[in-house]
């Protein structure tokens, strides 16, 4: 959508104090200029007319809040986004994970993922025939997030683009196999996703699986700031096994944070860390 | 006087922005950033096929990397561009706008709201709108807005669109456009 309205940097503020004082979510750290754009994004879908709207309606209705949280969250827009990284988790690493070690390796979806990662991986995993070789766990901000999830209606906004990216990932599969139309709408396949395990997390991520093997956690510290990134990136290195992965999006970097010393560089091109042992 | 130029092109503006960067010297004083439409899939081969002939290095920037002058910073494939405070870039995977990302109505917008009064906004040939709106936001918020010549460019829509939208500072050929950034006052 075309987004007119304009929020000040005052009001801006106003409505994160509200967030985190009566809503108890903590959005300081967020990453300003897209924060922004969001609440922008916001009070024009629903018609608040301006910040103070905003901050009363979040005050007063907790279904509001929750679809709030659904929305101040980009859509991850694309299935398969970034083709050659879904590559060389099938080709690469998720066969090293189920080799090694007895139990069922946990893989955490720990971004904010509107679906499509979550659906994207277990086609991958279906494909290799190993979707119940894995355990899967995947972050959630809203309710909402999970009865979409869910429901297998992620709306994809372009299935040109997203049949194109599956078939860049694979040339002979067919993707249309995974979902069906209905009404126009797809619908994907929800067995893919059935034995999932959602987190309902707060935004600063504060619970995990334990000891997963891989993280995928792409696209989600561009929306926060530089000291909120290197916190989160804290937890997740604390969290992950020694020799497990952490795949962030194609144009972030762990460079120049505090947790460089943690990782070695796994696959630049696609920003796949390998957890050291220290 | 200027902090930052930034640039938003589209089909037919390969050309122009070669011929720009190339007559940019290495030591430029302000930081140039481009928003150019480009193929979302391929990711690599622009920022090479740009730095052939540019005066000054080109990066195509990670998530919060600072910037500097002298440097043309290039919006990645399938990524917005912003412009944070404290100087630094900011990526977004939100979803396209005028059907593009980059979306060159973001990053002039982010930029105005960065730069203010200290930024120049110059407009390229291109097919679509995108731009036109950003560009009125530099305006608005005091900053120059400069518009390519629609009669010098290969696809007239997106300067045509910004010019029905603000009143401009200057409508330039590329010779114009060149000489005006190699003069900018800083």
């Amino acid at each position: 959508m075309t987004i007119r309205y304009e929020i000040g940097i005052v009001d801006t503020r106003n409505v994160i104090k509200t967030l985190l004082d009566d809503c108890g979510f903590d959005f300081r750290d967020y990453a300003l200029t897209s924060l922004k754009r969001r609440l922008e994004y916001i009070i024009s879908l629903y018609a608040l007319r301006d910040a103070e709207g905003l901050i009363a309606k979040l005050k007063n209705s907790k279904e509001f809040l929750d679809q709030f949280l659904y929305d101040i969250t980009p859509e991850t827009t694309e299935m398969f986004c970034d083709p050659p990284f879904w590559r060389i988790l099938r080709d690469e690493i998720i066969p090293e994970l189920v080799k090694s070690g007895s139990s069922k390796p946990r893989i955490w979806i720990a971004s904010f993922d509107s679906g499509e990662e979550l659906y994207s991986l277990s086609i991958l995993l279906k494909e290799l025939n190993l979707l119940n070789e894995v355990n899967i766990y995947c972050n959630v901000l809203s309710e909402h997030t999970i009865q979409r999830i869910t429901s297998g209606r992620l709306d994809p906004k372009n299935m040109e683009v997203n049949e194109a990216n599956y078939q860049r990932f694979n040339e002979k599969g067919k993707y249309s196999s995974y979902y069906r139309t209905e009404a126009n709408n797809i619908i994907f396949d929800v067995s893919l996703i059935k034995d999932v395990n959602f987190i309902k997390q707060n935004t600063l991520i504060d619970e995990n699986p334990g000891a997963p093997k891989l993280i995928i956690f792409r696209n989600q510290a561009i929306y926060y700031n530089q000291l909120l990134s290197e916190r989160i990136f804290t937890k997740l290195a604390n969290c992950l096994v020694a020799g497990g992965y952490l795949a962030i999006g194609v144009k972030e970097t762990l460079e120049n944070t505090n947790v460089s010393n943690k990782f070695t560089l796994y696959n630049e091109a696609e920003r796949i860390y390998k957890r050291k042992n220290n | 006087m200027y902090k930052a130029v930034i640039i938003g092109g589209s089909a037919g503006s390969f050309q122009v922005i070669t011929r720009i960067l190339h007559a940019l010297p290495p030591n430029y004083p302000l930081p140039v950033l481009l928003c150019l439409h480009r193929l979302k899939h391929v990711r690599s081969g622009f920022v090479e096929a740009l730095s052939i002939k540019s005066g000054i290095q080109i990066i195509e920037p990670n998530d919060k990397e600072q910037i500097k002058p002298g440097k043309a910073y290039l919006a990645p494939a399938n990524y917005h561009m912003y412009v944070e405070l404290g100087n630094k870039i900011a990526l977004s995977t939100e979803e396209p706008v005028n059907h593009s990302r980059p979306s060159i109505d973001l990053s002039f917008i982010t930029a105005a709201q960065v730069y203010r009064e200290k930024l120049v906004g110059i407009i390229l040939s291109g097919a679509n709108r995108d731009g036109a709106y950003g560009l009125k936001k530099i305006k608005d918020l005091g900053g120059l807005a400069i518009v390519q010549n629609p009669d010098e460019c290969q696809v007239r829509t997106m300067t045509e669109a910004s010019l029905k939208m603000t009143p401009v500072d200057f409508v330039f050929n590329t010779n114009e456009i060149i000489k005006f950034l190699q003069n900018i006052k800083v």
